[in-house]
């Protein structure tokens, strides 16, 4: 069971003095995994952590039930694109996918046609056979990426993957990341761009100053921020009524009408009661035209458990 | 929108001097070099010999001192332009070293990191980035030539009197051109070899290597070509020739002080060269 | 499991090969280099036609060289003129210009086609006879002994070590670029076997190619028969003696500076100490001695260098002398301080985390 999971079990890293990250446990399934946080929360040594680039000052780790100090089977089943923009000199952009190949002991056919595939899968194709060095941004990233896909992982490790890439290049990456996940892979992905994150994830971890805030899919977590009451945008007809119904139910903290006329924000301490009763006057009579959410996504979750531009 | 809300408004105060706009660069850059407990070190260490050297001259001068210890007055060495021309050879070579262990992080890191653009987009010039990245070993070299060279002139002079003082000023100026000169080469030496090389270990090794493989590359050439020029390679023997031309050394020389002034005037427009092409806002990558 | 391990390390190799070879950086490495086989060629030239010159000389002034070596200390300048004519070239000091002591100086040259002879006349008698023979084997081979051993060992193949092999790791470090290799499936220690075998292929080329040149270069100037009677003397064995040498001065100063690059964030201080303690080296006492790279490889060179000639008397005494070790042993020797080395730069390797933001 747990050679499918990314286990963290108590790991912490220090830096000296400087924290990393503190008494970590974590068990991350397949699929789509975004970490999330502000700058200097721990995002990147979690996963420099996972790809065995650094060590845990305690605890330990295991992906798919290999130890990080084992790179010969550990580099073979993770993909790693990190953060840092720099290159090996002199390579062009083919060069340095199917070289780093080579350190995989692939011969040299099976390297050029890995290496091709994942150049033309991140649409690298034109540009492959420049020198890195003279490469835009987004097309630094896109080698990267290509790098980390191009010897076909099981976990792939993505540190702000999306970072300089343009519109079009950004919906064929998030499809990548789907494709991977659907096939049964790890996809960790970190990320500041949260309504991305909301729309690609699976489950989120939060970060903050080296802890794990929070982790699991979005819903189960808002779920159990109890201190900050679940907003709920209904439309309806008579929303005045329907506010006025709400708060004979003690669960509700807040009905605040929307200045079009047309809706009333709820607040609420327990959804299901909530949802309940919603449905009771729903067959009450009270027309309900639309139901959404209000604060059942990322961002309402970082503002809440990180803090409103807090290390941002 | 946010940013009137914000009241946003351009500076209007008072702007600082342009011509002391280049201080910025050492102002920052000391704190980090401090924190090397080695340069530390090594910098007290640069101290040592003035020290010495002081010590000596007060000894020279007390003749109690020398009486107690039954010294003759005449077995001592002379305070002269001989004295101060052996102090300039010593600390200018300790000043190589020190070149080597700071010159090499002026420009590398900056190259290497891409921070060129960040200062060339601001109204800051390549003379004043130069001259700032200079002023930082250029001040560290100070401290350890002619500072202490002329502190121990002035020592020398006031215990020896003013018709002293008077005939051998010119020891004084010679020991700022002389070790000034020094400084200045070394400095524009360092920043050359950290803008070409970019890596700040192997621009260290440059640094060493220009000295000691270039003072055997120059025996070699003597040997080889059975000739004497090969002193005008060697950077020291070259300053060791100004110097005795400046401290009026009557031994006759390798080369000719002409000779090693021409090579020292090269080395450095060789030197600004290299900076002018390096220290640039872009790089054009082929 | 050999065929990968093979394949990851020659994958390695050729990645650093393709990266710093014929490099703009690594200029001043190809310059320490060749720069000695340079100056040797421009001597060559120099005495090839300097011996074209002579010849012209012995051409207009013929004199033959029995009786220019008959030529002795104290021999009456009209003895001299009646044996050996007119000299090409003669300088003589009038009372006006450089005197010394009164005396009247003349100095005569004379050449024999080979060599040139500087006979000094005071006050109409021999004072003194130079002769300078600029196509000597022998001397020739002291004086390539003398720079290999003092110049192209200690300083050239030390600081060309010190440039491509502290760069292996330290370097990487430094570009941020250390993270692509540790990210690959393969053991520290073949990653640091592949970098340390590719750092010396690249130092082994260039500086036995450099120290092939300055041989081909020293010898280029003399006549066919004399380079054929050297190499049927000891001249193979002292080509293949110098080759070996070199390569092994790569592997050993290329062993420690690789060290040095993954023990110390800044690689020049250590290679600093290391630089002073061999030069140091020819003071040290003989139990000393034997605690450096230096005196191994001068044990192996074939022909013992003197120091320089003009070394200060004060120095030439503090001087010492230790007996050098047989071949076998200094080989030994080497290896066994390189393995030592690599296997503590291995354990460092396997150690190895990418932390860029402290460099």
């Amino acid at each position: 069971m747990t050679d499918d999971r990314v286990l963290f079990d108590n790991v912490s890293r220090f830096y000296g003095e400087v924290l990393g990250v503190n008494r970590v446990t974590l068990s991350i399934p397949p699929g789509i995994t975004s970490l999330v946080g502000p700058n200097g929360s721990g995002k990147t040594t979690l996963m420099n952590l996972m790809a065995g680039l650094v060590r845990p000052t305690r605890g330990q780790i295991r992906v798919l039930g290999i130890a990080p100090d084992d790179p010969q089977r550990l580099c073979r089943t993770v993909g790693y694109s990190t953060q840092f923009d720099s290159f090996p000199r002199g390579l062009t952009g083919y060069q340095l996918v199917a070289s780093f190949l080579r350190l995989f002991g692939f011969d040299q056919p099976k390297c050029h046609r890995l290496a091709s595939a994942a150049i033309e899968r991140l649409r690298m194709g034109d540009a492959a056979h420049r020198k890195v060095a003279a490469y835009s941004k987004g097309m630094r990233q896109r080698i990267k990426l290509a790098m980390a896909i191009a010897h076909e992982p099981r976990v792939l490790v993505l540190d702000e993957p999306l970072n300089g890439l343009d519109p079009l290049v950004r919906s064929e990456t998030i499809a990548l990341f789907r494709e991977c996940a659907a096939a049964g892979r790890h996809v960790i992905v970190s990320s500041h761009v949260l309504h991305e994150v909301d729309q690609i994830s699976d489950q989120v971890i939060l970060l903050s100053n080296g802890y794990v805030v929070a982790e699991g899919q979005i819903q189960g977590v808002r779920g159990e921020i109890q201190e900050h009451p679940m907003q709920v945008l209904i439309r309806s007809s008579r929303p005045s009524l329907l506010a006025s119904k709400m708060f004979e139910q003690d669960h509700v903290v807040e009905a605040r009408l929307a200045e079009d006329g047309g809706a009333v924000l709820i607040k609420t301490r327990d959804a299901d009661r909530f949802y309940r009763a919603l449905n009771v006057l729903a067959l009450d009579g009270i027309d309900i035209e639309g139901v959404m959410p209000a604060d059942d996504n990322v961002n309402s979750v970082y503002e809440y458990l990180i803090g409103g531009g807090a290390g941002l | 929108m946010a940013v009137y809300k914000r009241t946003y408004k351009a500076y209007e105060g008072a702007l600082t001097p342009g011509w002391s706009r280049f201080l910025i660069l050492p102002r920052s850059a000391y704190g980090r070099l401090m924190q090397s407990k080695f340069l530390v070190i090594y910098l007290v260490a640069c101290f040592f010999f003035p020290l010495g050297c002081a010590a000596f001259i007060y000894v020279s001068h007390n003749l109690s001192f020398l009486t107690a210890m039954n010294i003759p007055a005449s077995q001592i060495l002379k305070v002269n332009g001989a004295f101060f021309q052996f102090f300039c050879g010593f600390q200018g070579g300790m000043a190589v070293l020190l070149t080597a262990f700071v010159g090499p992080g002026l420009v590398a890191p900056d190259l290497a990191n891409n921070a060129l653009p960040l200062y060339f987009c601001r109204p800051f010039s390549r003379a004043e980035y130069v001259f700032g990245k200079m002023s930082l070993l250029l001040a560290m070299l100070s401290a350890i030539t002619w500072v202490p060279g002329l502190l121990l002139f002035l020592i020398q002079s006031s215990l020896a009197g003013a018709a002293w003082a008077r005939e051998n000023s010119w020891i004084g100026s010679s020991i700022l051109e002389g070790l000034l000169v020094w400084d200045v080469v070394l400095c524009l030496i360092a920043l050359a070899l950290s803008a070409w090389i970019k890596w700040r270990i192997a621009a260290g090794g440059a640094i060493l290597a220009l000295f000691f493989a270039g003072a055997g590359f120059g025996t070699a050439i003597n040997a080889i070509v059975r000739t004497q020029y090969g002193a005008l390679v060697d950077l020291r023997q070259v300053i060791s020739i100004v110097f005795a031309q400046m401290f009026r050394d009557t031994s006759p020389p390798a080369v000719s002080a002409g000779d090693a002034w021409i090579v020292l005037a090269v080395t450095c427009l060789i030197c600004l060269r290299l900076l002018s092409k390096r220290v640039k806002a872009f790089e054009v990558v082929k | 499991m050999a065929s990968q391990l093979f394949s990851q390390i020659s994958a390695v190799m050729r990645l650093e090969l393709r990266k710093s070879f014929f490099s703009r950086r690594g200029l001043w490495i190809y310059l320490l280099a060749f720069g000695p086989a340079l100056l040797y060629l421009i001597h060559a030239i120099d005495v090839t036609r300097d011996h074209e010159h002579r010849q012209a000389l012995l051409a207009s002034h013929p004199v033959s060289s029995g009786a220019l070596h008959l030529i002795r200390q104290g021999m009456p300048q009209k003895q001299v003129l009646d044996l050996l004519g007119e000299p090409y070239l003669k300088n003589e000091f009038l009372q006006n210009g450089r005197r010394r002591r009164g005396q009247d100086i003349s100095i005569y040259h004379y050449t024999d086609g080979e060599s040139d002879f500087t006979f000094f006349i005071v006050d109409g008698e021999v004072a003194n006879v130079n002769e300078q023979d600029r196509c000597n084997v022998t001397k020739d081979s002291a004086i390539f002994a003398t720079v290999f051993q003092f110049f192209y060992l200690r300083l050239a193949v030390f600081f060309g070590c010190v440039g491509i092999f502290t760069n292996l790791f330290r370097g990487e470090m430094l570009d941020k670029s250390l993270h692509f290799y540790l990210l690959a499936p393969m053991r520290r220690e073949i990653l640091l076997a592949g970098k340390y075998l590719a750092g010396l292929s690249a130092a082994v080329f260039i500086f036995t190619v450099g120290t092939a040149l300055q041989i081909a270069a020293l010898s280029w100037h003399f006549e066919p028969g004399q380079v054929a009677a050297y190499l049927h003397g000891t001249g193979w064995h002292d080509i293949a003696a110098y080759l070996g040498v070199t390569a092994l001065a790569c592997a050993g100063y290329g062993s420690i500076f690789l060290a040095a690059g993954l023990l110390f964030r800044n690689p020049i201080l250590p290679a600093t100490v290391v630089m002073l303690w061999e030069s140091i080296n020819i003071f040290l006492p003989a139990a000393l001695k034997k605690i450096s790279v230096i005196f191994y490889l001068q044990a192996l060179c074939p022909v013992v260098a003197a120091p320089e000639a003009d070394t200060p008397v004060l120095l030439k005494l503090l001087i010492s002398s230790a007996e050098f070790p047989p071949a076998w042993l200094a080989i030994t020797g080497l290896t066994a301080v390189m393995l030592v080395v690599l296997g503590v730069a291995a354990a460092r390797a396997r150690r190895l985390e990418i932390n860029y933001g402290t460099e």
